[in-house]
């Protein structure tokens, strides 16, 4: 396929760059990305993906907009508080790029849909609020060997990793498992600083760039931490854990299966 | 209830569009969609684009949209449409054309879609705009008002044009055709130089016209020949429609540029000329017409006002531009634009202004102004205020006017800017707080032969020129007088002189203010300003009007005729003649002068046409080497002349006297090549030498021409294109000079790729890329 004439202007920019380039742009137009939550993290991964002219994007979330998002899932609009996130998502990306294709997926990510779902897809983001789902995630990326971007945020603190399954360090090497119900608050019980999900979303979508066009250091076995308060950005090194349950030497995870424990809006 | 019915009549539009136009119409969004999605080739989307009515602007991806405004009667409420879509999606400034088109300027390419729809919502449309299609059916400016008239020509044009946009042929005509009505002999509309023009007569208390078809301006102007003493008012469309079918027979489809009516006028002579068309009118008064026939629907009613207050002893504002009209009471106000510019905002304004204070309808005219008709005497104070609030001022503007066309700044034909000069006569009437007595006499300035800004129908009228003056280019103007549109005696004008560019505001206001603006008075000033060998010119001479840069012709491009550069041309090729035979009868010294002088003179003759100008002798030659000698149009013994003549001239050589019949030679050549060029600036006659085909393969690097875009997106074209050869291979460049000859390799090299050569020839550079990784 030859970029057309208002392609190479939208992305005049990506193309002057060295490391993209036609083709690299082209590489981003046939690229295939999902989004796993419609929320504070997949807003701004949702809205560059878009403007960067990743070809397709998949967004998955069961919720209707809330207006108690508005404060850090600026992908919504007040407009759309009712409307499914979904849609309201889609419409903002091709909005700002008609280029693209957005496929929708209003149901929650579960053990019984969600293979089927990122094997067609090159990246996965999880951008999910809730330890059940981040775990799935993890283990079903796992099974598909799919690559994807973790990210987590509350209060002022973010954390975000980029796992290659099999070959990096993956979540559950670090966690192992969700912790029990009630020893880590919610967003909706401790709050959360809404320009965090700007910062850590668009560090996935980062991510997600760097791995479709094969250019520089993807963020595999190091954690990011980042605290807003104090402006530090640390990276814990680590490595893969020969007990994970899942990627280690003995596996006890064989197959998916939906954890329990309420989301972090459980009102939502 | 009444008054709602009133105003449902009033917002009608006033051209009832055909129901095929309104379908191609909203056809175009796809075709759009499909053409950004890269389905449609550039090259068919600009066949299918230009008769829609979108022009592409110079500035990259912009585009301009043309509206035709049937006999120039536009509603306000078009005109608030006009003026949205022009904020919305255009440069908010509209732009009045002298054939009563009104214009959307710098639209994006995705938006035209909705400019076209938002149009058709308010019952306008650009369809037949541009391209080899029935044009604007144009009219008096003051139809239906105006005291001299016969009768109403614009319900006459509607029905015209109604008529023939509804069939596809109308799109894909030979050329550009042009019909216009003027209503009394005076020809206000320039229906003497029409492709059709027809002409109101009243014969026996019977409406009628005398038709005359055949005319035009352009690069060769002639006035139309009279086809029909008189045919009644209702067989319009059968004369519009024989003619058309005359020229859709007989236009030359093969030569745009010898394509219009007027040139199968020329080639079959009067007679049978009007032969022909005879025939297709009693061709057509056998079979009747084909299509939809439209109603001619008579304005008056439409856009009456109540009558002007009886006892009112109002004498009536007069001036320039406040006209008495055939109703007493009631009279005309021009809105002067500059150059037919206008602000959407303004516009909106205006359209306002007409629906309160007038009859609710504003006019397009063919000076470029606006007009609103049906105004009462006692509102004239009120709506000259209103005006005067957005800046138009009925009252004062009496500055003679002045019509250009949009000249060298963004014509790639252009010669001279001729909107420049058209700015400083404006000044120059400002500065010298000249108030005109002859402010009627319109003047009009094109800026090279193509006669856009109709120089040639003007009193007074300047067409574009160059001269090399010292050795150097220098804009000039050609000055006309005597241009005249009377039904019957219309004339074009005659060149009186050739002045310098720089000379004309001042001969203009001198000739203002002394009252000598026509016949021998004028013609003995004008050529008081004439060139003479003895005249020292200023610096500024060599620059046109709002120009930094040295007049030059580079970069201009082969048009109509490209009638500017083959005048410089022949300055070149005469120079070289003339030296030639002076030479026959000189020696030493002074005969190897004359040689050189010639040789020089015949080797820049031509480069003009590959859009260089070189000044050095040296920068010549080579030039002339790269475009004639290595093509093989002149023979490659050539070479060693121009090296001898070097070698004598950095005193290596004693002489070139014995060169004289090979300088001779190719001055006879460089001729030969000269008058075989053809309209699109190509040598009809064969090379000397054939290009060795196998030679061609190796030195066929295709050089990617970037002259145009701007930064970035110069070096993201370039980059793709580097994108597409393998690593190792050379990719060469064309790119202005300036920022893109700065930056695009700079960015190169920066990205470890490998800039070979980077190389001037006249204003722009080619440059050479090796791609690395």
């Amino acid at each position: 396929m030859k970029l057309t004439e208002q392609q190479i202007r939208r992305y005049s920019r990506n193309i002057i760059l060295e490391e993209v380039g036609g083709e690299g742009q082209q590489k981003l137009l046939e690229s295939k990305v999902l989004i796993i939550g419609a929320g504070g993290l997949g807003a701004p991964a949702g809205l560059y993906l878009a403007a960067a002219g990743v070809g397709t994007i998949g967004v998955i979330d069961a919720d209707k907009v809330d207006l108690t998002n508005l404060q850090r899932q600026v992908i919504h609009h007040t407009d759309d508080v009712g409307t499914k996130k979904v849609v309201s998502a889609r419409n903002k990306m091709l909005a700002i790029n008609p280029d693209i294709t957005v496929k929708t997926y209003q149901h929650r990510a579960m053990a019984a849909n969600i293979r089927e779902i990122i094997r067609e897809y090159d990246f996965v983001i999880d951008a999910t609020d809730n330890f059940p789902a981040k775990f799935l995630i993890n283990d079903a990326c796992y099974f598909e060997k799919k690559p994807f971007s973790h990210a987590g945020i509350l209060r002022f603190d973010g954390q975000l990793i980029t796992v290659l399954p099999g070959e990096t360090t993956c979540y559950r090497c670090i966690f192992g498992a969700p912790p029990p119900a009630g020893d880590v608050p919610s967003c909706s019980q401790a709050g959360v600083l809404g320009v965090l999900a700007g910062v850590i979303g668009s560090l996935q979508a980062t991510e997600a760039i760097k791995y479709i066009l094969g250019i520089g250091d993807l963020l595999t076995n190091q954690l990011l931490t980042y605290n807003a308060l104090t402006m530090d950005f640390r990276k814990v090194s680590l490595e893969r854990n020969p007990r994970c349950p899942i990627c280690g030497e003995n596996p006890e995870i064989t197959e998916l299966k939906d954890e329990e424990q309420a989301a972090c809006d459980p009102d939502n | 209830m009444q008054k709602e019915k009133m105003m449902d009549v009033k917002k009608e539009p006033i051209l009832q569009l055909p129901e095929s136009v309104k379908q191609d119409i909203l056809g175009y969004r796809e075709a759009v969609a499909k053409f950004l999605r890269g389905e449609t080739k550039p090259i068919s989307f600009k066949a299918y684009r230009v008769p829609m009515g979108i022009y592409e602007q110079r500035a990259e991806g912009r585009y301009m949209v043309r509206i035709r405004i049937g006999a120039g009667l536009v509603l306000p409420a078009q005109l608030t449409k006009i003026a949205e879509l022009s904020r919305q999606y255009g440069n908010g400034i509209v732009h009045v054309t002298t054939r009563q088109d009104i214009q959307i300027h710098e639209v994006d390419i995705e938006h035209t879609p909705d400019v076209l729809e938002g149009l058709l919502e308010v019952g306008l449309a650009a369809r037949g705009g541009g391209g080899n299609t029935v044009r604007n059916v144009t009219a008096c400016p003051r139809a239906g008002v105006c005291p001299n008239e016969q009768f109403d020509v614009a319900p006459y044009a509607i029905a015209a044009a109604e008529y023939l946009l509804q069939f596809k042929s109308s799109y894909n005509l030979p050329r550009k055709y042009k019909i216009v009505f003027s209503g009394c002999s005076n020809d206000c509309a320039f229906a003497s130089v029409a492709d059709v023009g027809f002409f109101a007569h009243v014969k026996d208390g019977q409406r009628g016209f005398a038709v005359y078809a055949g005319g035009g301006l352009g690069a060769n102007p002639a006035v139309a020949v009279k086809i029909e003493e008189f045919v009644p008012e209702s067989k319009v469309l059968e004369v519009a429609e024989a003619v058309r079918r005359v020229f859709d027979k007989n236009g030359d489809r093969s030569n745009k540029h010898k394509a219009r009516l007027r040139y199968v006028l020329g080639r079959v002579g009067e007679d049978e000329f009007v032969r022909l068309y005879k025939v297709k009118r009693e061709q057509i008064a056998e079979q009747g017409l084909e299509g939809d026939i439209p109603i001619v629907r008579q304005l008056d009613g439409r856009f009456e006002v109540s009558e002007p207050s009886a006892d009112s002893d109002l004498t009536l504002p007069q001036g320039q531009n406040i006209k008495a009209e055939k109703t007493a009471g009631l009279c005309s106000l021009t809105l002067r634009l500059h150059l037919g510019d206008i602000s959407a905002d303004d516009l909106m304004q205006v359209g306002r202004i007409a629906d309160e204070l007038g009859a609710g309808l504003v006019r397009t005219t063919q000076l470029q102004n606006l007009l609103i008709t049906s105004v009462k005497a006692e509102n004239v104070e009120q709506a000259v205020s209103q005006l005067k609030a957005i800046g138009i001022d009925v009252v004062g503007d009496t500055a003679p006017q002045v019509v250009a066309c949009t000249g060298a700044a963004t014509c790639k034909l252009g010669l001279c800017l001729s909107r420049g000069l058209a700015a400083a006569i404006k000044e120059e009437f400002a500065k010298t707080g000249l108030a005109p007595r002859n402010h009627e006499i319109a003047m009009r300035i094109s800026g090279c032969p193509n006669s856009c800004g109709h120089h040639c129908i003007a009193p007074i009228g300047f067409q574009g020129r160059a001269k090399r003056i010292q050795g150097k280019l220098m804009p000039f103007y050609d000055v006309l007088v005597g241009g005249k549109t009377i039904e019957g005696l219309a004339e074009l004008g005659r060149t009186i002189a050739t002045v310098p560019a720089k000379s004309i505001p001042t001969l203009v206001a001198e000739a203002f203010s002394a009252g000598a603006v026509e016949g021998e008075e004028f013609e003995e000033l004008a050529h008081k300003y004439e060139h003479t060998a003895e005249t020292e010119y200023p610096h500024e001479y060599f620059h046109d009007f709002g120009s930094s840069e040295p007049f030059s012709l580079a970069g201009r491009g082969p048009g109509e005729c490209g009638a500017g550069m083959m005048d410089v041309m022949k300055v070149d090729i005469d120079e070289a003649e003339t030296a030639i035979k002076a030479a026959a009868d000189q020696q030493g010294r002074e005969k190897d002068e004359t040689l050189y002088k010639a040789a020089v003179a015949a080797a820049r003759t031509l480069l003009v046409i590959f859009g260089i100008e070189p000044t050095k002798d040296r920068e010549i030659f080579a030039a002339f080497k790269q475009h004639l000698i290595d093509p093989g149009w002149v023979a490659p013994e050539t070479q060693e002349i121009l090296d001898r003549a070097v070698d004598w001239r950095m005193g290596d050589r004693n002489s070139i006297g014995d060169s004289e019949s090979q300088i001779a030679g190719l001055a006879v050549r460089i001729k030969e090549l000269f008058l075989s060029l053809d309209a699109a600036l190509k040598f009809q006659v064969e090379p000397v030498v054939k290009p060795k085909d196998s030679e061609k393969s190796q030195t066929e690097i295709r050089p990617v021409d970037l002259r145009g875009v701007a930064c970035p997106l110069n070096f993201v074209k370039a980059k793709l294109e580097l994108e597409k050869i393998d690593v190792g291979d050379v990719l060469e460049l064309v790119l202005d000079s300036g920022d893109p000859v700065r930056n695009v390799p700079e960015s190169f090299v920066r990205q470890g790729q490998n800039v070979l050569e980077i190389k001037e020839s006249g204003d722009h550079f080619t440059v050479k890329v090796r791609r690395e990784k």
